[in-house]
């Protein structure tokens, strides 16, 4: 750590070190770009994974926060903090071309905060619309619905879009057309069986081989980040579940962990064993329905079924316990909603012999099918060095060879306890992101076996108080969803409500490698890559 | 030669994947099917008992209910599903003080995420989740329900709780 | 086995006695088409509840239950629906084209499904080039799923009918040449004289290796050309949402859903006829007690039996396989299909010309 010290106050001297939580450095914006390129090429420091950007309004002026890592050592962290004065007229600079990440991410912090990056090539609204007034993420944003009114009118999209440089006589913006004039522009989504759900992929073909895809999300944007700020700890939690609702006990338990962290909260052995068995039973019905809805998409409708009927074991055992089935509000702030079932223990041990009976049918149905296997080895090859670059992880990021599993690098809950193995594949393509899941089902149900029979005695939930106020500070927590790295980011003020949350969405990483792995592939392989990458749209757009 | 040896062999492993996956459904084929039959399994449905199917008050024989209208589950609601009205009564002997009681308790089924902080923040357990799941209806202003029913009052504090 | 030529001439020389010619060939046209065109629904309805029934029970589902005993009036109840559902009508579509469509589609079915014999006797015509005639008909369908997708001016369509038209185009080879072995197998193109060919044995077990393996290829050029099953890629609907119908309602779908389904049969029917005997009794040489056992079973019920089983296997098929990419799908045809069904006629006509088929 001292020698990313020393390299930060050596490119920029006025920086300033905070050691909280994780090391902070607060930078100017002019030496931000310098800062960032030394910190990503140093081979002592290597900040080459950008977790998540962040725009926050700090009152008097908008700071933007950078969150990295390192693929070296995931446990190796840094936050790089931004800020401008201007509230009239922020700008900043862009670092999109030194992490991908920062591509869509700082296009949503333009939309919601205002923020304009300079030498962004695409400055455009990500979520909302081009006519939405205000910012919302500001503080002094009017969300009354005159400022906003319901407008049913259909507006034609723009084809154009802009970017922001720094000439001679200060800021200007250039025009941007998206697609070449004659290129046949295919509308996929925003109702399209393959995206499962609202997203939109404004495809340039050649034929039926893709030249372009310009990703639009924000159908169903919900703001809970806004909605977040006027509610209380226990009152955020019901969101989680909404954001990738394939992972919603993940999730949950994110928030859970970071809300725990930041007050001092201890929770029981028996509450942490009982919170990883249902993640690792979220994560199967997760990879479950994703091959399901992969094989769907490329046409094998029996082999949905199949994979939806053995997920159907998995909501039912879940159901007895939580009382929900897709939305399941388990964990809470301090422990879990209610103790495990009594038939718990004895239908999750009945059900992993039966999974793993059907694994094999899996195998044999659709793995090692030749037309399967055509369509997926070599289709939708993605890169180690893009998958860093945009941050992807999760099964996707493992099938590029990517070492990123969090229950590994830096286990939460009851992971360090629990041996399984982290699957790695190198080639990159739809098959080994397909294998990958059906690898990881194998693995999670090994964890299953391991804990079920070992489920400390003790209270499931620790009294707390009714009211729970973060103390001053900013927190992070990082947990392994079925899509990916799920981050949760507080800044809280002291009160019972948070300043700022952020939630880090694995899909968001998803969603914006497909445009750099699509190209030069067909419609098809489209629906196919779609399948494998496995993005959740209320996950996106959250 | 080696050429033809190769596409004669892809072309047998093709036919050979194929052939297992076609072994594999025609299996299913036979297998028990698992479709529910809705409406006629009614009686043997089985749904969990902490399934959270909608939010009801529950009353005793003596149409009496334990909410004191305290306000707490209409603070921990998220999203405004509940509203709690009440009133105050005047107190039966003279020289008391005029009593706060429950006029309405007004749950909105159409609003509820069912994220159950209402019912483990009730200090009277006044409140619980039923686990019935019927709930279709013609309009959205029959979501909007009253739990507590009509000339019920609240229960007395000397009777034990369960 | 009954002859239902005796009926059809019987009544024809009633209506001769009575009515001067042409009128008697006007009435026999008439009621002919009428009875092609009932059974042609009919079977349409069948196939329908057949393939919803049993692509359920390969996923583990019961399929349609609710609709009569065990749902078998839910096609008609769809039939219905799609009677009288309303005909969206687009604007910016190219109309005379648009409307023409599924007519062509339908018609085009129609005119194979003429051609068909159900059973001995029963063939509305009997062409001295019967195959050739099948072939060229059943190809005229592209031409109208290709109008649908110009027409429609949605680009869904308009890739599907593409699509459509490459993959139509490459698999009538496949199923020409596949069928051309079985001609020379049988010396003639008359569906009678092959049907009658096979009166001991049928042709697939006839030709040795190159039958069977013209068998299934024509099994998987068939099942190309009816767009169904891993070859759905000009409806593809988790790609093109539903190819080159995406702007059709109503009747006018109807109508490619009816021929869609009209095609698997006569697909089925036309491998039936030439490589299972068509309408023939299964015969095993010198076991004549058995022989005569399977001749009390009616032609029709043979014919309906085979063609229901092949169809059966379309749909296991179709229920258990992804679907092809489009290059996938030509590689397919020219690298695979193409090259053994050459080989394959050459082989066939060694076997003929040194006469070892039995």
């Amino acid at each position: 750590m001292e020698a990313i010290k020393q390299l930060i106050l050596a490119t920029a001297p006025e920086a300033v070190l905070e050691e909280k939580a994780h090391l902070t450095v607060t930078v100017a914006p002019d030496d931000l770009r310098a800062l960032a390129t030394a910190l990503k090429n140093d081979p002592a420091s290597r900040f080459d994974f950008l977790i998540q950007l962040t725009g926050v309004d700090e009152g008097e002026n908008f700071s933007v926060i950078y969150f990295m890592t390192s693929t070296d050592d995931m446990t190796r962290q840094l936050v790089v903090k931004t800020y401008t004065t201007d509230r009239e007229n922020p700008v900043l600079p862009t670092v999109s071309d030194i992490w991908g990440t920062a591509l869509l991410n700082e296009r949503e912090v333009f939309g919601f905060l205002g923020i304009r990056f300079i030498g962004h090539p695409d400055m455009r609204h990500l979520f909302l619309t081009e006519r939405w007034k205000g910012y919302p993420l500001r503080k002094d944003y009017d969300a009354s619905r005159e400022a906003n009114p319901v407008d049913v009118t259909s507006y034609p999209m723009s084809d154009h879009s802009e970017t922001w440089v720094k000439g001679k006589d200060g800021i200007q913006h250039e025009k941007i057309q998206l697609f070449e004039e004659d290129d046949y522009v295919l509308n996929i989504g925003p109702q399209h069986p393959a995206t499962h759900g609202v997203l939109h992929f404004r495809t340039a073909l050649d034929g039926e081989i893709i030249k372009k895809i310009d990703v639009n999300c924000g159908y169903i944007h919900r703001g809970i980040e806004k909605l977040s700020e006027g509610l209380t700890y226990p009152q955020i939690l019901h969101f989680t579940d909404r954001l990738d609702y394939l992972s919603a006990h993940i999730n949950r338990h994110a928030l859970c962990i970071c809300v725990e962290k930041a007050a001092g909260i201890e929770v029981t052995d028996r509450t942490e064993v009982i919170r990883t068995i249902m993640d690792e039973l979220t994560r199967i019905t997760s990879h479950l329905l994703s091959w399901a809805t992969m094989c769907m998409d490329m046409g094998a409708l029996t082999a949905f079924i199949y994979g939806m009927r053995d997920r159907e074991k998995i909501m039912d055992i879940f159901e007895e316990t939580t009382g929900g089935r897709l939305i399941q509000n388990y964990n809470v702030i301090g422990g879990v909603m209610a103790d495990l079932h009594p038939d718990f223990q004895r239908k999750v041990k009945a059900f992993i012999p039966y999974m793993r009976e059907k694994l094999k049918e899996y195998h044999q149905l659709y793995t090692g099918n030749v037309i399967a296997v055509n369509r997926m080895i070599g289709v939708g090859v993605l890169s180690k060095e893009t998958a860093i670059s945009y941050a992807v992880s999760g099964p996707v990021g493992r099938a590029s060879g990517l070492s990123c599993d969090l229950r590994k690098i830096m286990p939460y809950s009851a992971y360090g306890k629990v041996e399984f193995k982290e699957i790695v594949r190198h080639e990159g393509d739809c098959m080994a992101r397909y294998l990958n899941r059906l690898d990881e089902i194998e693995e999670s149900l090994h964890i299953l076996e391991q804990l079920i029979d070992a489920i400390p005695e003790g209270e499931y939930c620790v009294k707390t108080k009714p009211i729970i106020r973060l103390p001053e500070g900013e927190y992070f927590q990082r947990v392994e969803a079925a899509r990916g790295e799920f981050g949760v980011y507080i800044q809280s003020r002291g009160d019972k409500t948070p300043w700022r949350l952020k939630f880090r969405s694995p899909s968001m990483a998803l969603v914006s490698v497909m445009d750099t792995i699509c190209r030069g592939a067909k419609v098809a392989d489209l629906v196919t890559i779609g399948g494998s990458m496995d993005y959740v749209i209320p996950d996106i757009d959250r | 030669m080696k050429s033809i040896y190769t596409y004669i062999k892809s072309v047998l492993n093709g036919i050979k994947s194929l052939l297992t996956g076609m072994s594999v459904t025609i299996r299913e084929f036979f297998t028990k099917k698992v479709t529910e039959q809705y409406p006629e399994n009614r009686a043997t449905l089985y749904v969990p008992e902490r399934y959270r199917g909608v939010l009801v008050m529950p009353h005793d024989e003596n149409n009496e209910h334990a909410c004191t209208a305290c306000g707490i589950c209409e603070m921990n609601c998220p999203n405004g599903t509940i509203k709690v009205l009440s009133k105050m009564i005047e107190p039966e002997e003279p020289g008391g003080k005029p009593k706060k009681v429950l006029d309405k308790h007004l749950y909105d089924l159409g609003m509820c995420t069912f994220c159950n902080l209402c019912v483990i923040s009730c200090p009277s357990n006044a409140i619980i989740f039923e686990n019935s799941f019927e709930h279709s209806l013609y309009t959205r202003e029959k979501l909007k329900q009253q739990l507590n029913k009509e000339g019920s009052k609240l229960r007395e504090k000397k009777k034990p709780q369960a | 086995m009954f002859d239902f030529s005796i009926v059809t001439t019987w009544v024809d020389q009633f209506l001769r006695t009575y009515l001067p010619e042409f009128w008697v060939l006007a009435i026999e046209f008439v009621v002919v088409g009428v009875v092609m065109l009932a059974l042609y629904a009919v079977i349409a309805l069948v196939l329908i509840y057949f393939e919803r029934k049993i692509c359920a029970f390969f996923q583990c589902r019961l399929g349609p239950n609710r609709v009569g005993p065990y749902g078998i009036f839910q096609s008609i109840a769809d039939m219905l629906k799609m009677l009288i559902k309303e005909i969206i009508p687009i604007n910016h579509t190219d109309k005379l084209l648009f409307y023409l469509a599924p007519f062509f589609v339908v018609v085009a079915s129609f005119l194979t499904f003429g051609a068909i014999p159900f059973g001995n006797g029963l063939q509305a015509f009997d062409f001295n080039i019967g195959v050739f005639y099948l072939l060229a008909v059943s190809s005229l369908g592209v031409i109208g799923i290709l109008m649908a997708g110009w027409a429609s001016n949605n680009k869904y369509s308009m890739i599907g009918a593409m699509r459509s038209g490459a993959q139509l185009v490459s698999y009538e080879l496949s199923a020409g040449l596949s069928l051309l072995t079985m001609v020379v197998l049988s010396g003639d193109l008359q569906l009678s004289t092959i049907i009658e060919k096979q009166s001991d044995t049928w042709f697939i077990f006839q030709g040795h290796l190159p039958a069977v393996v013209a068998f299934v290829i024509y099994l998987i050029a068939g099942h190309a050309e009816t767009n169904r099953g891993p070859f759905d890629l000009p409806e593809a609907e988790s790609e093109l949402t539903a190819g080159y119908h995406t702007e059709y309602s109503g009747l006018q779908f109807g109508m490619f859903y009816l021929a869609e389904y009209l095609n698997m049969f006569i697909i089925a029917s036309i491998a039936t006829t030439v490589f299972l005997g068509g309408w023939m009794p299964f015969h095993i040489g010198g076991l004549d007690g058995f022989n005569q056992v399977m001749d009390y079973i009616p032609s029709v019920v043979w014919f309906f039996g085979k063609a229901f089983a092949l169809m059966f296997l379309s749909l296991w098929v179709r229920w258990t396989f992804p679907r092809l990419r489009i290059d996938q799908l030509l590689h397919l045809e020219w690298k695979y299909l193409l090259p053994i069904n050459m080989v394959n006629l050459l082989i066939m006509v060694g076997i003929v010309l040194l006469g070892w088929y039995f």
